[in-house]
Parts: structure tokens; sequence; C-alpha cells
């Protein structure tokens, strides 16, 4: 029974969010530290290199790595301040259990008997609905170790296909995109190589808040001559003194890459040597842009003429180049359409595979690469496999030492998973680094399903906003309490090392995951003794895969500052060993060998050619209307992080960007009669939303942008459409319908509820 | 140069005449010298020199164009007729407060705190015993036909009468052993601070931070095996002790005046500045010239334009320098009239401005 | 002493606002717990332009000599040092007289403090927190061979002008490479100039739209 089990705001007040300041032995400047820890953050995907302070078993401070060729000591303010969420007072150190006569609504009991109970329920539910009634939910904040495990986890031993993650509201547009263009999943460039490119394109990315130290990178580059092309809704900072902005109306980015490409066509400033020695499918593509003349796709896109015309210049007469999109152009029902329109511009170039040229998606969460590879997506197995695939089934079937038809087919996407609890066919739900209901769009719908669970056990270290309908929280690890990989946004490999012990009854997620299998009587495959175990065996599972990391090893992680994947075992040309393998920096490089292509060519395919793929632009679902007749968009903030979990519990973070407020453009406020300041409400078909109003011309005027990391009535995901992509089933977050007006009185949270809460 | 010497002729008058008060103050408090204890000629010429430096250096300090504004200000407020009442009462109050609690250093941290008040205060003690001895203001004799009663007496007036062997006496005889004690406990902590806390390493001198730690621990420590020596050990190498502990004390009296401890003369002054303050609070405030938005006292920030100008700082706008160089009190046009927040904008944007300009010409040149 | 080789570069315009510096300078131990840096939009209303400030520390600090205490030193190593605590009597006078609006009064503890460079760092060989942090690197530390070989199209210089008066720095700011040996920033000069939501606009007939959304209809 997944409701919640007392009334919110006592549920808060016990376990939080609360705020977590410097204080004692982390204020205190006369502390040594017992050792600094090499790790890296645990937020977002460029995983900056960061030396954790440990002293009695607490991260008591940080010291820039400066070492890490990455970021070379940079970090933004949550990389800064992440130390505060150890030893946080919300912080759960015990399993609970749904019990509504405890005051807040939990209370707690032994870790043991808490598995026991969940495996009970478990097996209840499965002899009772069968075993496909069971879901779990994962997420690419893990380490590879345990995405891999959760994979692992949810077929072989719960034995359902219905387990998906995260990063489907992150990485999937991308992925899909990259799949069906380049046959492999990944940046194609080291960052290193964008000093000294003649442009960089970046399409719907905040770098400035998103990515905060790719800024760097950017700048570099232009003081190195590089000019730089912004495509936003918004100016953000980087927009701000970009070299070209390109004002483009939500959702409206594929017609901008079609006109684009278009005029490059029309210029002749395409490769065409290269798009017929290296690529399929030019004509088509260049068929579908001819309607997407200059004038039509500024009409469509919002994007001066002119603006187009230089963009298309600048891009097409480049000796180099690289671009970078993320979800502002991924977000969509049209999400891997538009990444595919960017993949067509950078083909049709010719400019990649080299140094200074390439492509890349940035990503989101701390493993948003390398938690697409392993196999907790729901079409997925282990190496970048495909879990329809039958070769692909049986290698793994044969490192889990399973029948190759004990392995479910593929599942669904996160938010289908929902519409099968909804419906009643999925009755019981595991979730592990997730949290729904502040991150999955028309939330208040995710509510609804939630409450219709016969059973859900939640796994976290604090008690999200999710987590407060579980019926049993099992305490799992904080990032530094555990060790592993993740693969950062250039598809580098590197080590998360564990800096202290988890507290209490908490336990590394790996652990609780095993100690579940172990419960249920089906331990086989669940033994392991260490995250070094299990990445022996997941080099295995991914040993001949496109996410190929059958080389890698945590020594040559440290040594090497980090593995490009696919680093092999064995030389792909020849079968033999290949102990010293560097990894791969550079993808599609003239005349690499590639174990799809065998040598055909440098892409992942069996022909080693790159696909054009058209890139359709569509209406987005739920545009504006005369009834909603402005664009919503949503976003992040840069102190804030995902749906707030973590970020929401340190308070310098908190400090520097309270509470959610909506961005309106001054003459949109005026025709409103809204001013700075006054509470305002945004109203779309799933709900509304009151909160204060920001009137700044960095916005289009017809648009209006709500970040995304608040829960209850401050979410914006209340707002949000959940139409998605047919491919990838990522979310459109980016844009929606919406009305706006000024509020009729403040949110009834005002003075009951701390800006955080 | 010519101005640095009067203001050094001037200074040594000052001196020379703090010298004079003392040295006659000390013939006639210990009637002719005939209180004087000649053993402690050493300590009344360090404190001779002492008074000499401090004054001199207090006089050239109070001529440095800043302290001379804030010293006149500072005096014309407090003795405001209208609100002379209620500043020395509030005089009163921040003197316990700031002063004698040391709350300022107590919001600073309670282990600051606690050394500095134990030093203050031993100090204080120290010196409120030792001066008046040193130059023969205080004396005790026996009382005639009781010799169970000691009588004080002070500038040669005789006060009151206590019984040798009472409490009361134990704790007056030995009240350096008390504030050694402070100071030696206050040292300690302090000295713990300078060398396990990470900011105060950084950036402490030995000259200024440390030695006059190490000034105090020995004179505290000097004086402690005088007592020593002559409770429990029978005087046992009393001359050298005292010889030892009248140099610690000499160095530290001749040093007054250059090192950390001038603070104790100096310090005062924040009393004097919060009734300035107070005052800018209640006037007139100035507005800033880009924002609009009142920022400081208006007095302040015309006292700042006055005192830069005497610093030799040329922060006038335009032709605002040719007005105040005429004397002309400036109402606008002047550095000092922009608030600090926009002065922080305009070293944005003016260097904004600059890479406007050559982005767009490289823009230019690209097309 | 903080190593002679080694100079504090700031660059404005790469700013954005992210705070890293403001989070990490309350990390250092000369200050821990306060920041010291300043990071302000410039309005945010109409940009998102943002002005990182560390003290500059000016070779004839005006901070130090309008100080009636004599309580702000410049130590051999040219770093302005926050005010000395015995000395400091908290009358404000550095605060309002700074032309770069650097110090900050603390009231209550009646002291004011201002960036040091980090100097439990800088003395330490390490680089200042801010500028370490910062992912923009609007704030870099390091050696004038190593920012003339990364910053091509900048250079550095450490005059500014106010009204009539000039002041030398230690703090570098990057401006844009030009023939000039010494470009002095006048930043009273700046008094009119406006925050633009973009600062570059595309060079067409006319003069490009300083709005990019003036096109948008609502």
């Amino acid at each position: 029974m997944a409701t919640i089990p007392v009334d919110e705001l006592k549920i808060i007040q016990q376990f939080g969010p609360h705020l977590a300041w410097m204080a004692g032995e982390r204020l205190s400047t006369s502390v040594e530290p017992e050792k600094l820890v090499k790790t890296h953050c645990c937020f977002c995907g460029q995983q900056c290199g960061i030396q954790l302070k440990v002293r009695d078993n607490e991260v008591i401070g940080f010291e820039p790595w400066e070492d890490f060729p990455f970021n070379r000591g940079m970090l933004c303010p949550k990389g800064v301040k992440r130390y505060l969420q150890g030893s946080h007072p919300d912080r759960l150190t015990s399993a609970l259990r749904r019990d509504p006569t405890a005051p807040g609504g939990f209370a707690p009991m032994a870790y043991t008997e808490a598995i026991a109970k969940v495996a009970a329920e478990i097996q209840r539910i499965q002899s009772t609905h069968g075993n496909s009634a069971i879901a779990m939910l994962s997420g690419a904040s893990l380490t590879t170790e345990k995405t891999y495990l959760n994979g692992k986890f949810a077929r072989v031993c719960l034995k359902t296909p219905y387990i998906d993650y995260n990063g489907r509201l992150c990485m999937v547009s991308a992925g899909a995109a990259n799949k069906k263009a380049f046959g492999i999943d990944r940046t194609t460039n080291p960052w290193s190589d964008m000093i000294g490119t003649d442009v960089i394109w970046v399409a719907g990315s905040n770098v400035a808040e998103c990515s905060p130290i790719t800024t760097n990178y950017i700048w570099q580059a232009r003081e190195l001559g590089a000019k730089v092309i912004v495509q936003d809704p918004r100016i953000t900072p980087i927009a701000r003194t970009c070299d070209l902005f390109l004002p483009v109306k939500p959702g409206r980015d594929a017609a901008v890459f079609a006109g684009v490409l278009n005029l490059m066509i029309e210029n002749g400033w395409i490769d065409r040597p290269f798009i017929e020695q290296h690529t399929v499918g030019f004509e088509q593509v260049a068929e579908y842009c001819k309607q997407w003349t200059a004038a039509k796709t500024a009409e469509v896109s919002g994007v001066p003429e002119r603006s187009l015309r230089q963009a298309a210049e600048w891009w097409g007469k480049a000796n180099s180049s690289f671009l970078l999109h993320a979800r502002g152009i991924e977000h969509h029902s049209n999400g891997v359409q538009n990444a595919l329109g960017t993949i067509n511009l950078v083909l049709a170039s010719g400019r990649i595979g080299r140094p200074k040229s390439g492509y890349g998606t940035i990503t989101g969460q701390a493993n948003g690469q390398g938690g697409r590879e392993h196999g907790q997506k729901c079409d997925q197995l282990p190496g970048w496999r495909d879990i329809a695939n039958p070769e692909h089934r049986k290698y793994i079937a044969s490192v889990w030492k399973v029948d190759e038809k004990d392995i479910p087919g593929p599942g669904v996407d996160a938010y289908e998973l929902f519409r099968k609890i909804d419906a009643g066919e999925i009755k019981g739900l595991i979730s592990m680094c997730f949290n729904p209901k502040v991150s999955l769009p028309d939330n208040n719908f995710i509510t609804r399903a939630l409450e219709k669970l016969e059973f859900y056990v939640a796994i976290d270290f604090f008690l999200n906003d999710t987590a407060r309908h579980a019926d049993f929280v099992l305490p799992g690890s904080l990032q530094e309490e555990d060790e592993g990989v993740v693969a950062q946004v250039e598809g580098r490999v590197i080590k998360i090392n564990k800096a202290v012990d988890c507290p209490g009854e908490a336990r590394p997620d790996w652990v609780i995951v095993q100690d579940i299998a172990r419960a249920l009587n089906r331990p086989h495959g669940f033994t392991f003794n260490s995250p070094r175990e299990i990445f022996e065996e997941l080099r295995i599972a991914s040993k001949g895969g496109v996410a190929d990391y059958s080389g890698i090893t945590y020594e040559k992680i440290e040594k090497r500052f980090g593995v490009f994947w696919p680093c092999p075992s064995h030389d792909y040309k020849t079968g033999e060993p290949a102990p010293d393998h560097p990894g791969t920096p550079r993808l599609f490089e003239p005349g690499s060998y590639n174990p799809v292509a065998k040598g055909a060519g440098p892409f992942y395919f069996a022909d080693g050619k790159a696909r054009f793929n058209v890139a359709d632009y569509r209406v987005p679902i739920d545009d504006i209307s005369e009834e909603y007749p402005f664009f919503l968009t949503t976003g992040r903030v840069v102190s804030q992080f995902l749906s707030g979990t973590q970020t929401r519990r340190i308070g310098p973070l908190v400090d520097q960007y309270p509470e959610p407020r909506i961005e309106v453009h001054p003459r949109l406020a005026e025709k409103l009669g809204i001013k700075d300041g006054d509470w305002t409400t945004a109203e779309t078909r799933r709900g509304t939303i009151t909160l204060k109003a920001m009137v700044v011309t960095t916005i289009r005027p017809d648009t209006i942008f709500i970040p995304y990391h608040w829960a209850g009535k401050k979410s914006a995901n209340q707002l949000t459409v959940a139409a998605q992509d047919p491919i990838s089933k990522i979310p459109q977050y980016k844009v929606c319908g919406c009305r706006v007006r000024k509020a009729d009185a403040p949110p009834d949270y005002v003075g009951k509820l701390e800006a955080q809460q | 140069m010519a101005q640095v010497a009067k203001e050094k002729i001037k200074s040594g008058v000052a001196g020379a005449v703090a010298s004079a008060i003392l040295a006659i103050l000390i013939v006639v408090g210990s009637r002719n010298l005939n209180h004087f204890d000649a053993a402690l000629v050493g300590y009344t010429f360090a404190t001779l020199f002492a008074a000499f430096g401090i004054t001199y250096r207090y006089a050239m300090w109070l001529q440095r164009p800043p302290t001379r504004m804030y010293w006149r200000r500072g005096w014309r407020v407090f003795l405001n007729p209208r609100l002379i009442g209620s500043n020395v009462l509030e005089l009163a109050r921040r003197f316990f407060v700031e002063f004698a609690a040391n709350r300022f250093i107590f919001r600073r941290g309670k282990g600051r705190w606690i050394a500095h008040w134990l030093i203050m205060w031993g100090c204080l003690i120290g010196a409120a015993i030792t001066f008046p001895l040193v130059w023969g203001w205080i004396h005790f004799e026996t009382v005639p036909g009781n010799t169970a009663l000691y009588r004080t007496f002070v500038f040669g007036f005789a006060m009151q009468d206590f019984p040798v062997e009472s409490a009361f006496a134990f704790i007056i005889f030995h009240g350096l052993v008390w504030a050694s004690f402070l100071v030696i406990a206050g040292v300690m902590i302090a000295f713990r601070r300078r060398m396990i806390d990470h900011g105060a390493v950084a950036v402490q001198q030995f000259g200024e931070d440390i030695l006059p730690l190490l000034l105090l621990f020995a004179i505290s420590v000097t004086g402690l095996m005088l007592t020593v020596s002559y409770t429990w050990l029978r005087g046992y190498a009393y001359d050298f002790l005292a010889i030892l502990h009248a140099i610690t004390v000499i160095l530290t009296l001749v040093w007054l005046p250059f090192g950390k401890f001038f603070h104790l003369f100096q310090r005062p002054a924040q009393l004097g500045v919060s009734f300035y303050k107070d005052a800018g609070k209640t006037g007139e405030q100035a507005k800033c010239l880009r924002c609009g938005e009142p920022f400081a006292s208006a007095m302040m920030v015309r006292d700042l334009a006055v005192v830069e100008r005497q610093l030799g700082f040329r922060y006038e706008l335009g032709e605002a320098e040719e007005k105040s160089s005429r004397g002309e009190e400036m109402k606008t046009g002047h550095y000092q009239q922009v608030c600090p927040r926009c002065r922080r904008a305009l070293f944005g944007l003016a260097q904004g401005a600059l890479w406007r300009r050559a982005l767009n010409d490289r823009l230019g040149e690209a097309s | 002493m903080k190593p002679e080789h080694l100079h504090f570069f700031i660059d404005p315009n790469r700013c954005i606002g992210c705070q890293a510096c403001v989070q990490a300078c309350s990390e250092c131990d000369t200050h821990r717990g306060t920041s010291m840096i300043h990071l302000e939009y410039v309005e945010r209303s109409s940009s998102v332009q943002t002005v990182p400030v560390v003290c500059m520390h000016c070779e004839q600090p005006t901070c130090a000599e309008v100080c009636p205490a004599d309580a702000i030193k410049r130590t051999g190593d040219g770093v302005v040092q926050s005010a000395r605590k015995p000395r400091c009597i908290a009358c404000g006078n550095c605060v309002v007289a700074c032309p770069f609006g650097v110090p900050e009064l603390y009231e209550d503890k009646q002291i004011m403090m201002k960036c040091d460079m980090c100097y439990d760092r800088a003395t330490a060989g390490k680089k200042p927190m801010c500028a370490t942090v910062c992912p923009s690197q609007a704030l870099f530390f390091g050696t004038r061979e190593q920012i003339e070989q990364l910053r091509p199209m900048s250079m550095p210089t450490n005059q500014f002008r106010f009204g009539n008066q000039t002041i030398t720095t230690r703090v570098n700011m990057m401006v844009p490479r030009s023939g000039a040996q010494r470009p002095l920033v006048n930043v009273t000069d700046a008094m009119d100039e406006k925050p633009r939501a973009r600062t570059v606009s595309l060079p067409v007939a006319g003069g490009g739209a300083a709005d990019p959304f003036a096109e948008v209809e609502v």
C-alpha cells in the first residue's frame, strides 16, 4: 500500500529536507584531515576530480585535485559544497517501515528483518501475479557496477522484464540518435579537442549552469579563435557573450538544423568526398531539407534569417568544429530527430574523427554515460548489447550462467512502467536512485500511480519525495561510501573511491540488492564480495560488445586518469591480448578498426559508414494554442541538482537559489500586469503552479521558464506534459503550452514550509 | 618633508611633556622620592621612556589625516551639548560590554575571547599594582603601635588599615601572582591557537604576534619565580631573578610604543568611532551617483573625500577637481559618491565594454 | 610569502555567475565560513552579466591610507592583508574608500575582512581557492607565461582610472589585446554603461538588433 502514511508536513519535519551547514570540524581551522581521498564529484556528468578531506569517518571538506586532467581543480558550487551531504541530520541510518502511528509516518526497524519482509512481499506478489508484476527503477548516478548489478538482478533474480532507469529522462534521445547515426553511443572526442577548433555550436545546453566546467573549454577555444554559436530560448550566461545567438522557439530545433543544412548545401559548404566515402543516406536528407528555405526556417523556428545564414556560413566554411548538445534539444517528443539534425550537420561538414573536430552530447547525471551502457535500460544487456538480439542474449546468458530463455525480453520505459502500475499490471516496485515524483512529467499522475502499488520498497540515503510512499525503505549508500567506476561526459571511465563507511545500518547499494536476492533464495549470480568483483564480471560481460570495458582495470584507470572506452582486452584486428590498450579517446579516426565494421570503415556499422537520417521537424505535442498561449520550458539552476534530494539539503546551495521562480520577459509581464517578485500562476492542461515572478529580458517574450528541482507544490513537473519521443521515450520537458496570470493569493505552503521543502 | 618634520617636532614635544608630567607626578606622589624604592629606578626610567614613546607615537598617529578627522569629528559628535548626556551613558555601556567584557572578540571566537580576556585583565591588574608601587604612589607601613596591622598610603596620604595576617592581605600582596596566573593561562590558549590554527599560522608574524606573547609569558614566569624564591626557597637566586624579571619588564615597557601592545592605547578609539557612526546613521545619507540608493552617511563620505585629497588621491570626476581645489564643497562628481556595489558593477561594465567592442570588431572582420 | 612569479588574473567577461568562487572562498582557513569574494549580477533584470571582484591588492592601497587605525598592511609580497585584528576599530573608512568596493565590515565582530588571496594557501604554494575552482577561469592564478600562452586574444593590465586617479594593482585584469604597452581601464567611463542582454551583435546593414528578441511577438 503505497499511500503517504501521514500528513506530508509531518514527514518533512522528521525526515527533511533540512539544511546542513559548515559546523564543528567542518568549520574549524585547526583540524588536520586524516586522509585525502582522490575521487570525483557525486553530481553531474562532468565528474570533476576532487579530493575529499576525511577525519573520524566523516568528510570534513575538500581540496581541489589539480592533477586530474579534465577539470584540473575546477569545480562548480555543487562540487565545492558536496561534502556537506555526509553526516547529514536527514541521513537514513536504519531501515524504515511505513507506520502511520509513528511521528514521521515511518518507524525504524532492523535491517535483516526489513530485508526478510521485502523478500516475502516480492515472493507473495510474484506468486500471485507472476514475475512481471514486480518492476525496478534504477538510476544513472549509480556506479556502473551497480547499474550492471541492477540490470542483472531484474532479469536473473526477479525474472522481470520491467527495469528502467532515470537516464530515460536524460540521455536516451542522444543515445538513440548516436546509435542510428554512428552505431556507437558516446561523445566522439575528449573535451581537450575543443581547444583550437574554428567553431563551437552549443545547441540547447545551458553550459554555464548545467556543466560549468565545460565553460572554460569553450572560452579557451574562443581565445584561440573559435566562434561560439549558442542556440537557446534563453540568454544563458554562455549565450550572453557568444558570437552568434540563435533565439530558437521551444521545440523548433529540428527546423533550425534542417534550415542550416539546406543553406550549407545551397552554398556548397559541405564535404562531398567525405559524404560519399563515409556516409549513407545523404540524398534523402538533402531532399528533405529542400523545403526548409531560410525564410520558412526563420518563420517556424523564430531565429532571424540573417542569424541562420551566419550560422550556416560559419559552420559550413569552418575547417574544424565541435558540436555540443544537451537536454535543450533532447527533452522533446522530437528529441531523437533533433539530435539527428545536429549529427547531419556534423556529417555533412565531414568534420568528425579528427583532432579539434568532434561531436557530443553533454551528459547530465554522474554516470549519464556509463549508466546507459550495461543493462539497466529496459531494452539493453551489458556492453551496450540489445536484449532482443539472440546473439547478444546468448553471450550474456553464458556470462551469467543462466539459460538464455530465462532472460526476459525487452521491458518498457520508466514512464510506461508507471502507466502499467496505473493499469494494475505492475503491483510491486523497487526503486534506487530515482525520485520520479519530482522528476517525471505530469507528476500528479505519478503520485496517483504510486498510490496504486501493492508494495513499494525504496533504497536511498535520504527519504526522498517518492520514498515517502514506500512500505519499506532500505538505507543505501552515498557516493563517498562506496567505490566503483563511472563514465563521464567524454566517455572516460573513471574511478569513484570510497572515503568513509556507511553510517549505522546503512549498506552499500550492491550489498542491499544481493541481500534481497539471498532472502528470496535466489542467490545465483549475486555473491559478489566487492565492487571490484562486480567490475571483473562486467568486463567479461562487456567484452566484444560496443561498450567494451574488457581491457579496463581499476589500476589502469588510476594510472591513466581514466580510460576511454572502448578498451578491449584483446586487439580487435589480431585477437592478440592487449593488456596495455590505452582506450579510445577519439572515435572514428581515419583508418581506425572497430569490431563491427571489421576494417570496412571508422563507423560502427558493417559497412563502416555513418548514417544520415532524415531529422523530421514535428510540431511539439501540446504546443501553444489560444487557450494556452505561451511556451513553458524547464531546466536547471547551477546550485541545485536534479530532484534536489541531495542539494536541497545543503544550506549554502539552497541559499544561492532558495526557491523556484518563474522567469518572464518584461514585455509579457507588462501585458499580464505582473511585476518582479509577484506571486504568479502558470497553468497547463496538467496542473498549476504559483511561484514568484522573475522579470528578465533574458528569455523569449513568448516563453516562461521554471527550474525543476523542487517538490510538491513547487514542482515544475506538475505542469509538464508526459508526451514522449516515439523512439527514445524521453519526455517532452522542454516545451508545452501554458497560460500565465498574476496569482490570486500566495500558495498555501507559505509560512509552513522552508524554501527547500 | 617639512610637513613630516613639523609633525615630528610636535609629537616630540608632546612626548617630552608627557614624560615630564609623569616625572613630576612621581616626585610629588612619592613625597619627594621619600617613598621611592631606589631598587626600582630601572623600571621608573623605562616607564618614563614609554610615556615619551607612546605619546610621541599617539601624536604622530593623530596627525594622520584620517585619524585627525576621526579625532575631531568624534569629539565634536560626543560633546554635542544636546547629546552629551545620552552619550556618556552609552559610553559607559560600551565600556563595559566591548572593553571590559570584550564582546566583539567573543563573536570572533570563544577561544580567542577567553585568551584575550585573561591576558587583558591579567595585564591590567598587574599594571594597576606595579606602576603605583614603582612610582612610589602607594606604599604600606605597619601601623605604629600595632604590628599586626598594615596601613596603606596613597600619594603619601594614609588610607585604609588592614591586618597583616588576613585573607585580604594575602590577596593584596599576591596580586601580581594572580595576575600572572591569568596572563599565563591566556598566553597558553593564545599560543595553542597560533600553533594549530591554519589561518593564524598563515598571517602571523613573529614580531607582531609571537613576541608579545613571549614577553608576557617571560614577565609572568620570572615574576612567579621571584615569589617562589622568597616564599619557599629562602630567597635562592633572588637577585638574579629580580634582574631577569626587571629585564623582561623593561624590555616590554620600552617596546610598548612600537609593537602590538600599542593597541592598548589605540583601541579605545573604537569607542569614539562608534559615536561618529551613530551620528552618521541618524544624519543625512549619501545617495549613490549611479544607482541613487543610500549607502553611507553623507558626513562620512564628505570627510573621506577631504581625507583622500589630503592624502593625495584624486578621485574627483572631471571638473569636480577644480571645485574641490578651490575649497568649494562638492555636491556631485566625486567617485567617493558611488556606492561600493556600483563600483564593483563598474569594474565589470568597464571591462565588458572593452570586450564588447573587441568582439564586435572581430565579427566585423569575419563577415 | 606568496611566490613572486605567480599572479592573479581576473576576466569578468568570462564569468558565468555560478558562485563556485563564493562557495569555495568560505573554505579557506584565513576566513573560514565567511566568503570574501564578491559576485553580483550587474542588473539581473536586463542581463545575466555578473562581476566577480577580488581584492586587487593595490600598490598604494586607498583602504590602508584612509585607515585611521593603521590597521591595513601590505606584506612584502604585495598582498594587502585583512585589517589587523588588534587595531581595526571598525570605522568603515576602507569599505567606503576602496575604489573597487572590496572590503566588508563585520559589525558584530568589529572587524574589517577582505580577500587576502587565500594567504594560507598562497604561502603554502597553492592557488587561491576561487581561482582554483572557477569553472570559467574568469579567475586565474598562474605565471605570466601561462596566461600569455592561454589567452592570445587578451592581455593583462593592472592600471585603472577612477576620475582623475590612476590606481596600479597587483591583480591583473584581462582586456582585449591591443598595441598599448600598459593599457588603462577607465572604470568611471562606464558610469553610463548599461548591462546588456547580449554583448555581441551581428554586423548587419543598419546595425544588429541589440535585443535578440526584438522580433518576438507577445
